[in-house]
């Protein structure tokens, strides 16, 4: 039995001890052939879609752009989240092994800009831009340059159960639009005594950031970070505090829930379907999935526009979602293959397809009309009312969105700071500090540049 | 050849019964040859040297350099990142509350383990289920155990609130209230890591010979005198190896399952308070991009670990009974 | 116990139940369960990467147990020079977690050695183990001396000690190792997700993954019963391990 154990294992020994440099030996040569036989053009795609839905979606069209064009070959894959797939495809890049093509979170725009790895895709080729949503477009415009193609886009909308509302004697059809009003549906809520929460609502910047863009008020200075790099922010001006007092007033009046953790949209998106809060504010990029747990737990489900704070007019939603950005590190007829099918990807047909399957919007009007001749809004009414809240925004600087390379860490402390307010802490000094702290980190960032 | 095992395994467990007593220097070093260590050492020391110490040389360079992941610079700055974070009310708060969350992780980590596997290791009725429920937690991938305990703690449709609330009444606010979220990710920690600890107190346990625990029957000690007296003794290399590894964890790989749980949070004092060192260096390293400030804090919790390893060599080998 | 065991329990109802019962607080058990298996098996393709991870994780724990037996065979055996120093440079290692040294680590791995297409990038660097190590080196230590006394007095080699004396004695420690490192070899997730190019070699963890959507589309039912899927060959392992270890110290002690 000795003799049995000691020898595999002294093979092992000596195979792992000679084994090194042999695997190092057999990986430059594996490197080597592979660079010799790139005779069609690979197209990499990568992407932050992982569910079989989406990533299905993706795959099926490079395959019909791949029989179609039989010299180009799009290999799309599952790089994990928007902040992991950003990070790979910079390390990528440094190695000098990017993917042509890469999916791009928003708030990753400045830093994508400023990383010096991408090149706007007006400079591979001419694209005519008319045909997409304004709001859509003008997100990606930084400095009268189109730098990607607009791919997934969503905005916020109030969810609200029909059911409950009836119940306590409110009209459904007639859904709060202002927070004055989200407060006293929540009034005659708890004076009904139905012995759910009124709103479903986590400490969530984004949302935060929509209720400065309605009220005509840029995040950000030096318009929104676009005319130049933004040095500073406005989160301690009257409109913030707005949006500040209006957390505080649902949670010290006993309407606001939610899980605890920031930012936990999927734990609030939960507590709504679970009939346990009267309404939530969400993506619509949830709706498929809220649509299911209503029917799952037996309520009609309402949406509605966004509320928003009281005493302004609306100005609009910006846009949320991702972009498809085109590398520099790769050769002219990858770059223009990874346009190519980029446009190919979101083309009428295509992103009219791409919303039904997904909810996400189709991000040109052409898709939106067809949507329309083919009767798609009379059988999903409650697609509508995102798609009005979108179409009627006019661009501005404040509903174009904010461009910061330090957005995640100001999005962290912002949703630090509507905790804080959660937990008790005045309004007044919670909005400053914010402000500070967030003012801080962009200043740090900046320093980058001197 | 086997029949030594069991001599000198009996002057141990004499020896153990008398903590007292040190064990005897160890004279372990018999074989001659120049070479052949440094043979056997290589393929370990080679793999480490490539892909550990390198790329941590690389790392610790960059802490004194302001740079960012994406856009590549690097601009000298000396011991600026140092200064900020020493003298950072954050940074001092984040330290503290690791220094809390380690200690209990690891001191409630381990009784629990060396208890459950004391328990699985007598031959009961299904023993060997029981000992598969104590292993899977470990076998979870941090972001599932996550999101599980997520789900269960959901304050508003989460089981645990439910039984809670059918019981006596209580919703209580599992993740924003402070003192329950620190505590929820103890627990968390504790229950993720049992499987580790009971895998090797479980190994440790079945190489205690059995006539000693007979023999300690024999004398009359109860099944925790016998324990406690005879068996924790002779574990205590196993203890301190875990001790060990478990600090170890406890520093560096809790921040998967603090990301899903609480994203650090919630906010009390000056940062939130399920914030470790660990997790503040992954945020501002590979969310916020702050290489150079990210390897400052790395080269800070080297030193820790270096004077946790100091402590391991002056100690180690002198406090633990390795037998005769 | 029931403590212990109460969130696979949960995990398994979850398993059963829709994608929108998931996420909310029934804990009646659900007709869904093939229908949530198929989600994480054909959807994800949670098939090939489990073949995969067993391919990375059989690799590292093979060779995180040979290297530090000898490594430890050295430490515990020999007198030579900066031993001391070799052995904390050693146990450093063990602060030295991937996720620190990422970046880095992608540059090594995928600029210098260009493993960006191999297995070889999710293996090698994770062959040489602090833990293995120290562990080894405390139970051969543990071991009476004058076993090593006699092994020399007959005339036997470090090797042959090795393998006709040490690991006899250490079935239950090996095992052990052995299962701890199967586990964290297969519970791998950024760093493969980071530098594996191609698909269709990477790892269980990323597969898993693709079911978690970070924009609230996920499918919770079938992340769970991917989840129970992915948790078997670790399980499977362990009660292999166990039965090998038990029985290697049984030998030991009957002979």
């Amino acid at each position: 039995m000795n003799k049995l154990t000691t020898l595999p294992l002294l093979a092992l020994a000596s195979l792992s001890l000679v084994s090194l440099p042999l695997v190092l030996l057999s990986v430059a040569s594996q490197a080597a052939a592979q660079s010799t036989t790139a005779q069609t053009t690979t197209v990499d795609f990568w992407h932050t879609f992982g569910d079989a839905k989406r990533s299905g979606w993706i795959q099926a069209r490079a395959d019909e752009y791949n029989k179609a064009h039989p010299n180009v070959k799009v290999v799309p894959s599952f790089k994990g989240d928007s902040n992991t797939t950003f990070q790979s495809t910079i390390l990528g890049a440094r190695q000098g092994q990017p993917p042509a093509l890469v999916q791009v979170d928003g708030t990753s725009t400045q830093l994508a800009l400023d990383s010096g790895v991408f090149q706007p895709v007006g400079s591979i080729k001419p694209v005519d831009f008319s045909d997409y949503l304004k709001p859509v477009i003008q997100y990606y415009t930084v400095g009268g340059k189109v730098n990607s193609i607009p791919f997934n886009a969503s905005s916020p909308v109030l969810y609200f159960n029909k059911d409950l509302m009836t119940k306590a004697g409110l009209n459904p059809q007639n859904p709060p639009s202002t927070f004055a009003a989200i407060l006293n549906v929540c009034a005659k809520l708890s004076a009904a005594k139905i012995d759910v929460k009124c709103v479903a609502l986590t400490p969530f910047s984004w949302l935060f950031e929509q209720w400065l863009s309605e009220q005509n008020v840029a995040l950000l200075n030096n318009g929104n970070g676009r005319a130049s790099r933004a040095t500073a922010t406005n989160i301690d001006s009257a409109a913030g505090r707005k949006v500040f007092q209006f957390y505080k007033d649902l949670n010290d009046k006993g309407y606001l829930t939610n899980t605890g953790k920031l930012a936990d949209t999927v734990g609030t998106n939960a507590i709504f379907t679970a009939q346990k809060a009267l309404m939530t504010i969400n993506s619509t990029a949830g709706l498929g999935n809220i649509l299911d747990g209503a029917k799952q737990s037996g309520f009609t489900l309402g949406v509605g526009v966004l509320p928003i704070a009281d005493g302004s007019t609306r100005n609009g939603v910006q846009i949320g979602g991702a972009s498809l950005w085109v590398t520099k590190g790769v050769s002219k007829g990858v770059s223009e293959a990874a346009l190519d099918f980029a446009l190919f990807m979101t083309n009428t047909k295509n992103m009219a397809d791409w919303h039904k399957v997904t909810g996400y919007y189709p991000v040109r009007q052409s898709s939106v009309n067809l949507l329309r001749n083919q009767g798609w809004f009379a059988s999903s009414p409650l697609q509508v009312v995102a798609f009005n809240q979108l179409l009627s925004t006019s661009p501005n600087v404040a509903n174009a969105g904010s461009l910061s390379g330090a957005t995640i860490e100001t999005r962290t402390i912002i949703e630090q700071g509507l905790q804080k307010v959660l937990s008790g802490q005045s309004v007044v000094s919670v909005a400053a500090a914010t402000q500070d702290q967030a003012n801080a980190a962009i200043t740090d960032y900046n320093k980058n540049f001197k | 050849m086997y029949l030594s095992l069991v001599q000198p395994s009996r002057t141990t467990a004499r020896r153990a019964s008398q903590p007292e007593k040190p064990a005897a220097p160890q004279t372990h070093a018999v074989f001659r040859g120049r070479a052949l260590p440094w043979l056997l050492l290589f393929p370990s020391l080679l793999v480490l040297a490539i892909f550990s110490y390198y790329p941590a040389m690389r790392t610790l360079r960059l802490s004194v350099f302001r740079s960012n992941l994406i856009i590549g610079n690097e601009q000298f700055v000396g011991p600026a990142n140092f200064a900020e974070l020493l003298s950072s009310p954050v940074y001092q708060q984040v330290a503290l509350q690791t220094l809390v969350f380690v200690t209990l992780v690891v001191t409630l980590g381990l009784l629990c383990a060396l208890g459950l596997a004391w328990l699985a290791s007598k031959p009961i009725a299904g023993a060997k289920f029981y000992r598969l429920m104590l292993i899977y937690p470990y076998a979870l991938s941090p972001a599932i155990a996550g999101t599980l305990w997520l789900f269960l703690f959901n304050p508003e449709v989460g089981p645990v609130n439910a039984v809670l609330g059918h019981l006596f009444g209580l919703q209580p606010r599992w993740l924003d209230n402070p003192l329950l979220a620190f505590g929820l990710v103890v627990l968390a920690a504790v229950w993720k890591g049992l499987g580790y600890n009971i895998v090797f107190y479980l190994a440790a346990i079945q190489n205690v010979p059995a006539e000693i625990t007979e023999a300690a029957e024999i004398d009359g000690a109860t099944p925790w005198q016998g324990f406690w007296w005879v068996v924790f003794p002779l574990l205590s290399p196993m203890t301190f190896f875990l001790l060990f590894t478990n600090i170890v964890s406890a520093l560096f790989d809790s921040f998967g399952l603090v990301d899903i749980l609480t994203r650090g949070g919630p906010v009390y004092g000056r940062a939130g308070i399920t914030t470790f060192l660990m997790y503040q260096l992954y945020q501002d390293g590979f969310r916020n991009f702050k290489t150079g400030a990210a390897a400052a804090q790395a080269a800070l919790l080297l030193l820790l670990v270096v004077a946790i390893v100091l402590m391991q060599f002056r100690y180690g080998n002198r406090k633990v009974h390795y037998g005769a | 116990m029931l403590i212990v065991a109460s969130p696979l329990i949960f995990a398994l109802i979850k398993a059963t139940q829709s994608s929108a019962q998931v996420t909310g607080p029934s804990l009646l058990p659900g007709l869904n369960v093939l229908a949530n298996i198929r989600a994480a098996w054909e959807g994800a393709g949670l098939g090939h990467y489990m073949v995969n991870s067993a391919v990375v994780a059989v690799c590292v724990t093979v060779g995180k147990t040979v290297l530090s037996l000898l490594a430890a065979l050295a430490f515990v055996y020999f007198r030579f020079p900066l031993k001391g120093l070799l052995f904390a440079l050693v146990l450093f290692t063990l602060m030295l977690p991937t996720e620190l040294l990422i970046v880095s680590l992608f540059d090594v791995v995928s600029g210098s050695l260009h493993w960006g297409n191999s297995y070889a990038a999710i293996i090698v660097p994770f062959i040489a183990s602090a833990t293995g190590v120290l562990l080894f080196r405390q139970h051969f230590m543990n071991i009476p001396a004058s076993l090593s006394d006699a092994a020399r007095i007959d005339g036997a080699g470090p090797l042959t000690f090795l393998g006709r004396i040490l690991i006899p004695m250490s079935w239950n420690t090996i095992g052990a190792l052995a299962v701890i490192q199967f586990v964290s070899a297969w519970d791998q997730y950024l760093w493969p997700l980071v530098i594996m190019q191609t698909d269709s070699k990477q790892v269980i963890q990323v597969g898993l993954s693709k079911l978690i959507d970070v924009e609230g589309q996920s499918n919770w039912g079938a992340v769970m019963a991917g989840a129970i899927l992915a948790i078997l060959p670790p399980v499977a392992v362990f009660t292999l391990l166990q039965e090998q270890f038990s029985k290697g110290f049984a030998l030991g002690q009957d002979k």
